[in-house]
């Protein structure tokens, strides 16, 4: 029998966090709204921003939740209901896309009649990027994620008091279906809200890429729960040295490979200099975004590189949760990078405006009022779960 | 069957004492060979003096034998080179990411592993050395202060092979050989022959299981593996840039650096199981090499063969979705075009088979997972093949298109390269330690302190 | 028994890493610093028993490879952008993106086999067989499946009483005096030794001779000096007349091949006029090619002294009447076509440069018959140093 030895008592967040979540995202919301009065193309091409920052995050959680059952990883059990409460995003996007579909015509070029009926390429494509398919698989994709969720954490929950280990079984083999099903649908994700933007350009790596910062993101939102919550003691003494350690190390590792995919992209289209591909990262390089381009190295690759090298820096809370932060910043950055550009006025270089920094601070309301919410419901620690002793008693 | 998820699952089956243990993997070495090494041995040998022959036969009339003609210039050796190098990416994956990673379970497999990768990188190694014909030329590729004043192109992808693959299989003989030490130490310790000994105790280098050596010993080992795991991405990565950095298509795609490491992951592990199967039943290693050790491992299979799947489909859909017309061609024809038989076998061996993996049943029973593997390997092999070979067979011009076909010269040093690798595997079986002794006796039941001596956690 | 000997130090071995690690523990905190612990695979929470600093290992990997990262940069950018410029496929010549790999894989290579080769040679100071602790009992039992602990005796606490006692009072398996080994030697001039030394020098200067001489010149290793393709005055099986260099088509005209109108006449009616001045570099290049080609028979001065000493009979001084009212195209024609004993020489000078030569004649004809207007106009022209 299964063999628990410390008391856990349920302690509720502190109410503060629900109050300033609320406070950000009805200012933000409220400051989103008049942007959108303002300037509504480039406030939709924002809103695209944090609705991918958000799908980032949930997705990402999701994944890592998938991962640990599917690799038998014990270190992050005691942990493992936050990344749960991330994936909780998931079914709030089937309200936040609606907004992408009504203002279609300002995002995809390919949604215009008149300029389809102009380009040859486009024509081919209509078959794939037409509206009526897009929506559809848009809306399939995040019913798969938000059922997925749901079943994977009703799971899990379920075990905090049944201690079923049958339960552990079936989402283990839930998470390898997940697995293959997470991979095509960010894959098509990233294509349709990302690539399509610039109807003409495609790369096969782009996939990956998305993928390799969402993980990141996921990581970073992860890391920063966990310390924040060590720090208010709901975790002490559980989670130790070692476990701020592996995700550091984990950061680390998806934080090279998004620079080794990053890099992969770039030089095989610099290097073969076909028209087709490289005006991509031309228009990347005109104006003000040759900044955004050279603070990507910076910012998503150089800096957190040499902040996580050693080992001391990887158990340090203060420095991980810095570079935690850091890292959510530079994946908002490469989102920015990847999404703003496609925008006709902005071609030719970036120009600044006050409408690109309202949409994250209601995306961080929202991320914030929503976790609050599910930790209020639910353990912040899975106690039943078999692994959790497991986990807690892990040692590097 | 029930799995208690709150157990790790043992890492040595069977409970066996540190002393048995190290009586089962010095076994080999202890005794005179028998007549299965001696048959094996043979069988291997043959093929190597094959490949040798056919090498031979190659050097003195010139590379005029081989298949490779206009417009396919690129054909067996470099399918061959890239074919080994893949095989040898388990090796450092198992020493190295799955020592970041913790998992246990790699020390029973990880030095043999690490033994395959050098044997499969020397194999490897062969082939662009010999594609020229004159291998006796190829000091020219190290950038020295010649004659002629001039330096080698740097900004090549056959030159960062170069690099690539040196660097590989030094750091990967480094890694290998560190690991040996301890090992050497502990055979010079136990041997009674003289001779022996002497070799032992210079290899071992004297090493006297200090735990002052060890805490250093340690941390080296872990710098190592943290710089061999970016190391082995970047060799596979380099060798996908001998094709993706040209213009053309089929090879210019940008997701052929992750989708090569995968492949190369994939073939690995199919490899590494495959020798694995025979050694743990030839040398009684099943307590070592436990069947849970070849599940972990058919699940990786599973899992990067579904990466090559998802690369496979990805290049398809975005073909189409480029709306560039000789993308477009390339793809109809490799799956229908007059090479299609070759990428139907790599479509069903690489992505179709390995999908068995998804039953436990077959995962676990030798014999499925040994025919799943070969085919795993086969489809590996053709993946290559196909790659190289309908891209520049059917290139822009239609009135330069042609049908290549491999001869027999190609055919026999093929063989040849199987023939040096099997024949190393198997004097490797007879003369050192095939798993590590100092690691496989760390995991060993009891192997470590009750209590976390003197470490406290806050 | 062991009086002459000096000790090392003493050992004892225990049973499992539990006792290890709390005798580890007990030693160091007994204040002794020489001491160290043997085990067959490192145990976990050693170096917090014998407190042990962390390694300095990393900071050898990280300076290596930050200078394996410079070395190879600059490196690549001094070939590739500074010694010897190439343009590669329209790119830069210090094409960084092109750069990555090779300094990646640099960087990866000089780390990692400088940390190994520190660790071997500077952190542990091995190899080193000969050291007291090789072939004693302890170190076979410690190799395989025991534990064990030593305390040197250089150790400043060492005593052998109180160490013996501590050992003791842990319940060790055993417990051990080590002592240095006897002192070997090996005289430098054995004989064996000598012969030794002569047949490695013997086998590697033959082996070398043979192989740079010898070995490197046999096929296949010809160098490209045997090849297969046709050289010139050699036979071929592929035509029928068996021969391999291929006369031309019919008609088959030269490059820059001119037609010559007045070809095998004597006294053609008309003839080509010059079409070349006079100018200084046209009578340097007919003065030239004139003393190669005419002067052996006609003379440096085209008086018809032959050098060839009387084998031909001589050729009449072109500084006749006659051979001065040739028209320059006369002389052409006569260089071109040949006249009496003297061959054409069409084939062996150029056109231009037989027009050079007629310029050439004509003033050295000149120069031999000069008139007083020529000496009053070349006064004129040179001033008065040019008098001789």
């Amino acid at each position: 029998m299964l063999q628990i030895d410390f008391q856990y008592q349920k302690k509720d967040l502190p109410a503060g966090l629900s109050k300033k979540g609320l406070i950000l995202f009805v200012v933000g919301t409220a400051l989103s709204l008049l942007a959108f009065y303002v300037d509504q193309e480039r406030a939709i091409f924002n809103y695209l921003v944090t609705y991918m920052m958000i799908v980032s995050i949930g997705l990402g959680s999701l994944f890592i939740v998938a991962l640990e059952y599917i690799a038998g990883a014990d270190w992050s059990t005691p942990f493992r209901r936050i990344p749960e409460f991330f994936a909780g995003l998931l079914p709030v996007l089937l309200i936040l896309v609606i907004p992408l579909f009504i203002f279609n015509h300002d995002l995809f070029q390919w949604a215009h009649k008149e300029a389809v009926a102009e380009d040859k390429i486009l024509q081919g494509k209509a078959p794939y990027l037409n509206l009526t398919f897009f929506i559809v698989r848009t809306f399939v994709f995040i019913g798969l994620w938000s059922l997925f969720y749901s079943v994977m954490t009703r799971n899990s929950r379920k075990q905090d008091e049944s201690k079923d280990q049958s339960l552990t079984k079936k989402n283990i083999r839930l998470a390898a279906v997940f697995i293959p099903v997470f991979a095509l649908s960010l894959t098509f994700t990233a294509i349709d809200f990302m690539m399509s933007l610039a109807p003409n350009w495609f790369s096969t790596i782009f996939g990956v890429y998305y993928f390799a910062g969402t993980v990141v993101a996921a990581l970073a939102a992860i890391t920063i729960a966990v310390i924040l919550l060590k720090e208010k003691g709901y975790f002490s003494p559980w989670i130790t040295d070692d476990h701020l350690f592996s995700l550091g190390a984990l950061l680390f590792a998806f934080i090279n490979f998004w620079a080794y995919i990053a890099f992969s992209q770039f030089l095989l289209i610099w290097y073969a200099d076909l028209p087709e591909e490289t005006f991509w990262f031309l228009t990347r390089w005109n104006g003000g975004w040759v900044l955004f381009s050279l603070l990507l190295i910076i910012v998503h690759f150089a800096v957190p590189y040499f902040a996580l090298l050693t080992q001391p820096s990887k158990k340090n809370p203060k420095i991980l949760k810095f570079i935690a932060i850091w890292l959510l910043f530079a994946h908002l950055i490469d989102l920015f990078w990847l999404i703003m550009p496609n925008m006709q006025s902005m071609k030719n270089g970036y120009v600044f405006s006050w409408i690109d920094l309202v949409f994250p601070i209601a995306g961080l309301g929202l991320v914030m009022l929503l976790f609050n919410m599910l930790a209020k419901k639910f353990n912040l620690i899975p106690i039943g779960d078999p692994k959790l002793k497991r986990g807690i008693d892990f040692h590097l | 069957m029930n799995i208690d998820y709150s157990q790790q699952a043992p890492v040595v089956a069977g409970r066996l004492t540190l002393a048995q243990i190290e009586e089962l993997v010095a076994k080999p070495m202890d005794t005179k060979p028998n007549k299965k090494f001696f048959i094996a041995l043979s069988i291997s040998g043959s093929l190597l003096i094959i490949g040798a022959v056919f090498l031979a036969f190659s050097f003195y009339y010139g590379t005029g034998l081989w298949g490779n003609n206009q417009p396919v210039g690129w054909a067996f050796p470099i399918v061959n080179f890239v074919f080994w190098v893949g095989i040898g990416h388990a090796g450092t994956l198992i020493s190295a990411i799955l020592f970041l990673l913790r998992q246990k379970w790699r020390t029973g497999i990880a030095r043999f592993a690490e033994a395959m990768t050098i044997f499969a990188v020397m194999c490897a190694g062969i082939f662009p050395v010999i594609h020229t014909g004159r291998p006796w030329l190829a000091g020219y590729l190290m950038p020295y202060p010649n004659q002629h004043g001039l330096w080698v192109n740097f900004t090549s992808p056959l030159v960062w092979d170069v690099f690539a693959v040196s660097t590989y299989f030094t750091v990967s003989f480094v890694f290998w050989y560190v690991g040996l030490i301890p090992d050497f130490a502990t055979m010079r310790d136990r041997t009674s022959s003289k001779i022996k000994k002497t070799i032992y105790s210079v290899f071992s280098l004297g090493w006297r299981h200090s735990n002052r050596h060890w805490t250093h010993y340690e941390k080296a080992y872990m710098l190592l593996a943290g710089f061999a795991t970016p190391l082995v991405l970047s060799v596979h990565t380099i060798v996908s840039f001998d094709f993706a950095v040209s213009i053309l298509p089929g090879w210019h795609t940008t997701i052929f650096p992750p989708y090569f490491v995968a492949g190369a992951i994939f073939s690995g592990f199919a490899m590494v199981v495959t020798v694995l199967v025979f050694v743990r039943k030839i040398f009684d290693l099943e307590h070592i090499i436990t069947i849970d050790h070849l599940e972990k491992m058919n699940k990786i299979i599973l899992a990067t063969g579904m990466m090559v799947g998802y690369a496979y489909a990805m290049e398809f859909f975005i073909a189409w979705y480029s709306g560039v017309p000789s993308e477009q061609f390339v793809f109809i024809n490799r799956a229908f075009g007059p090479y299609a038989w070759a990428y139907w076998i790599m479509v069903s061996c690489n992505v179709i088979f390995p999908q068995l993996f998804w039953f436990k049943k077959i995962r676990r029973t030798v014999p499925f997972m040994m025919v799943i593997v070969i085919l795993v390997n086969v489809g590996m092999w053709f993946e290559r093949f196909v790659i190289t070979i309908t891209s520049t067979s059917r290139d822009f011009l239609p009135s330069s298109w042609g049908y290549y076909k491999p001869t027999i010269f190609d055919i026999g040093i093929l063989l040849g390269s199987f023939g040096l690798f099997f024949t190393l595997v198997i004097l490797f079986t007879k003369s050192l330690p095939v798993v590590s002794i100092s690691e496989i006796k760390a995991v060993a039941d009891g192997a470590q302190p009750t209590i976390h001596g003197g470490e406290h956690h806050a | 028994m062991h009086n002459n000997k000096k000790l090392y130090c003493i050992a004892a071995t225990f049973k499992t890493p539990d006792e290890i690690i709390s005798a580890a523990k007990k030693v160091s905190d007994s204040g002794y610093t020489q001491f160290d612990v043997n085990t067959p695979y490192p145990v976990h929470g050693m170096d917090n028993a014998m407190k042990i600093k962390p390694s300095k290992l990393g900071f050898v990997t990280l300076v290596m490879g930050l200078s394996g990262a410079a070395l190879a940069l600059l490196f690549m950018y001094w070939t590739m952008s500074v010694d010897y410029r190439i343009v590669i496929g329209g790119k830069p010549f210090f094409a960084l993106p092109a750069f990555i790999p090779v300094t990646f894989e640099v960087t990866v290579l000089l780390a990692t086999v400088s940390t190994v080769i520190a660790m071997i040679a500077l952190f542990f100071r091995l190899p080193d067989n000969k050291h007291p602790l090789h072939d004693t009992a302890y170190m076979k039992s410690v190799s395989a499946d025991k534990f064990g602990v030593v305390i040197e005796a250089e150790d400043t606490k060492f005593n052998e009483k109180s160490v013996t006692d501590l050992f003791q009072s842990l319940h060790p398996l055993n417990v051990e005096m080590i002592y240095y080994p006897e002192e070997e030697s090996y005289p430098i001039f054995q004989p064996k030794f000598i012969m030794f030394l002569i047949a490695v020098a013997v086998v590697v200067s033959g082996g070398t001779y043979f192989t740079l001489n010898k070995l490197l010149y046999i096929t296949p290793f010809n160098w490209m000096m045997q090849q297969d393709k046709l050289t010139p005055q050699k036979g071929s099986e592929i035509f029928a007349d068996g021969r391999g260099m291929r006369t031309p088509v019919e008609g088959t005209v030269a490059r820059g091949f001119i037609p010559y109108p007045y070809k095998g006449q004597t006294n053609p009616v008309e003839v080509l006029s010059n079409p070349f001045l006079p100018t200084k570099e046209n009578i340097e290049l007919g003065k030239a090619k004139f003393f190669t080609y005419c002067s052996p028979c006609h003379g440096y001065f085209a008086d018809g002294d032959s050098r060839l000493r009387g084998q031909f009979p001589n050729p009449p001084t072109l500084h006749s009447k006659r051979a001065r009212d040739f028209s320059d195209g006369m002389i052409y024609h006569i260089i071109t076509n040949g006249q009496n004993v003297m061959p054409s020489y069409a084939s062996q000078i150029s056109r231009e440069e037989r027009w050079a030569i007629v310029n050439y004649v004509r003033v050295l004809q000149r120069a031999k018959n000069a008139s007083n207007v020529d000496l009053i106009e070349m006064k004129k022209e040179t001033g008065s140093n040019v008098t001789n």
